[in-house]
This record gives structure tokens, C-alpha cells and sequence, in this order.
């Protein structure tokens, strides 16, 4: 682990610096009037509607295969489109 | 594989999978279960950060390359893994914002806000296409090292 551990300690201290003023950059998103708006007219993502009917062993599964749908099919795709670019631009 | 320890492209390799099967066991809440899911997602930060020190030199350098003259494939590479750095930040702080297992324990009180669960969801659902086209561009890459990691070429 010698190049993890090369100077850890200071890099570490910066990208944490960093991440928490970011992050308290973020959070003042709290304070906009997109805010309050999405707060007033309440939001809820499907709690647990259809669920008691799949099997037990699905409820395991799926989540991993809609991450493996999301990541996978992006991934494809622009492989696809880069070779594409690659062709095209190896023909001129 | 053994000496993956000792170079760095290894080194990269093996924690980038690391990172890779723990972002997915984190973004499963469905099958995790919440409580799991925000305890694991405190323990995302490690694998987290060590990507970013083992990419040390590309973070320092990356900033002033985008202003030179670099490929359009460099060049959206670079905004690209900016975008999702800050998505990265964006689903974890909205995920701590709503938390309702961790920061109880933690005796931590905090007034949830439909807001921060919409941007938790929508934040955590986009990231995972982001990370496909993250992949992607460093897809040769991942090819060769894997080559190497299983032995077909030293």
C-alpha cells in the first residue's frame, strides 16, 4: 500500500476540506425557493407498494439487477459511441 | 496478482473494484435494508477517499490541463468526473439529511425535509448512469489491467 500511504495524512486533510465546503454549499440549497416548493407539495417514492406480493428472494435480486441495468446500459452505449468516434475520426 | 501492492496501476485496480461492489451494496437499500444501508454508506467514505488519494496526481494537475490544450475525450473526461464528485457529495449529504437510523443512534435529531428525500432519490438514481459513462471512458484501461490481473500479459 506504499502509494495509498504516500503523504495520506495531508491529501486526506485537503480533500476532506474541500468535501465539507462543498458539501455546506450543498446543504444551503436547503434556503432556495426550489426548496420550499418541492417541501410544500410533499414528495414520497412508492412505499413499498407491490412488494408483499413478489417473492422474498426477488426483493434481494432486483435491486442489484436495476443497478446492473443502470450502470451496465450507460456503459454500453457510450463504448459504442466512442469506437464509433474512433472509426471516424482514424478514417479522416 | 499478488504483487498488486507494489504498482500503482494494481493498486488502482483492485481498490476501484472494491469501491465498485461497495457502491452497489450501498445503493441497494431494498435489499439491505435502511438502517444497513446508512451504516454502510458511512463506511462508503473510506473506499471513497481512497480513490481520490490514489488518483492524487491527476486531481492536482486536472484543473490547469482543462484551460490547456487537451483532447475533447480528456476535456470531458475531466468535467465529467467533477460532475460526478459533486453528485457523489450530493447523495451522500442528502442521505445523511434523512437519515432514520444512523443519526438517531448517533442521538443526533434532525427535521427531515421532503426536499432532501426527492434530492437523495433523484441524486442517488442519476449517479448510477453517470458512473456506466464513467466506466466507459476508462474502459481500454479496464480491459488491459484485467488482462494483466488475470495473468494473460505481465
Amino acid at each position: 500500500m506504499k502509494y495509498l500511504q504516500y503523504q495520506w495524512k495531508p491529501r486526506l486533510c485537503y480533500v476532506l476540506a474541500i468535501s465539507i465546503f462543498v458539501s455546506i454549499l450543498l446543504v444551503s440549497l436547503e434556503w432556495t425557493s426550489w426548496a420550499e416548493q418541492i417541501n410544500a407539495q410533499g414528495y414520497s417514492h412508492g412505499d413499498g407498494e407491490g412488494k408483499s406480493k413478489m417473492p422474498s428472494i426477488l426483493m434481494y435480486i432486483l435491486p442489484f439487477v436495476k443497478e446492473l441495468i443502470l450502470i451496465g446500459v450507460p456503459m454500453l452505449i457510450t463504448v459504442g459511441i466512442a469506437k464509433l468516434i474512433g472509426r471516424f475520426s482514424k478514417r479522416k | 496478482m499478488s504483487d498488486w501492492k507494489q504498482n500503482l496501476q494494481k493498486t488502482r485496480y483492485v481498490m476501484d473494484a472494491l469501491l465498485l461492489v461497495s457502491f452497489m451494496l450501498v445503493s441497494a437499500p431494498q435489499a439491505t435494508g435502511v438502517p444497513l444501508h446508512e451504516w454502510l454508506s458511512l463506511l462508503f467514505i473510506v473506499p471513497f477517499a481512497i480513490h481520490l488519494l490514489l488518483h492524487w496526481d491527476w486531481i492536482t494537475h486536472s484543473f490547469k490541463r482543462l484551460f490547456s490544450k487537451i483532447s475533447a475525450k480528456e476535456r470531458f473526461n475531466t468535467v465529467w468526473n467533477y460532475l460526478l464528485y459533486l453528485m457523489m457529495l450530493l447523495a451522500t449529504i442528502s442521505g445523511f439529511l434523512v437519515s432514520v437510523a444512523l443519526l438517531p443512534t448517533l442521538q443526533i435529531d434532525i427535521n427531515i425535509q421532503d426536499f432532501w428525500s426527492k434530492i437523495h432519490h433523484d441524486s442517488a438514481t442519476l449517479i448510477m448512469p453517470m458512473i456506466g459513462i464513467h466506466l466507459a471512458l476508462h474502459w481500454n484501461w479496464m480491459v488491459q489491467l484485467t488482462k494483466r490481473m488475470v495473468g494473460k500479459k505481465a
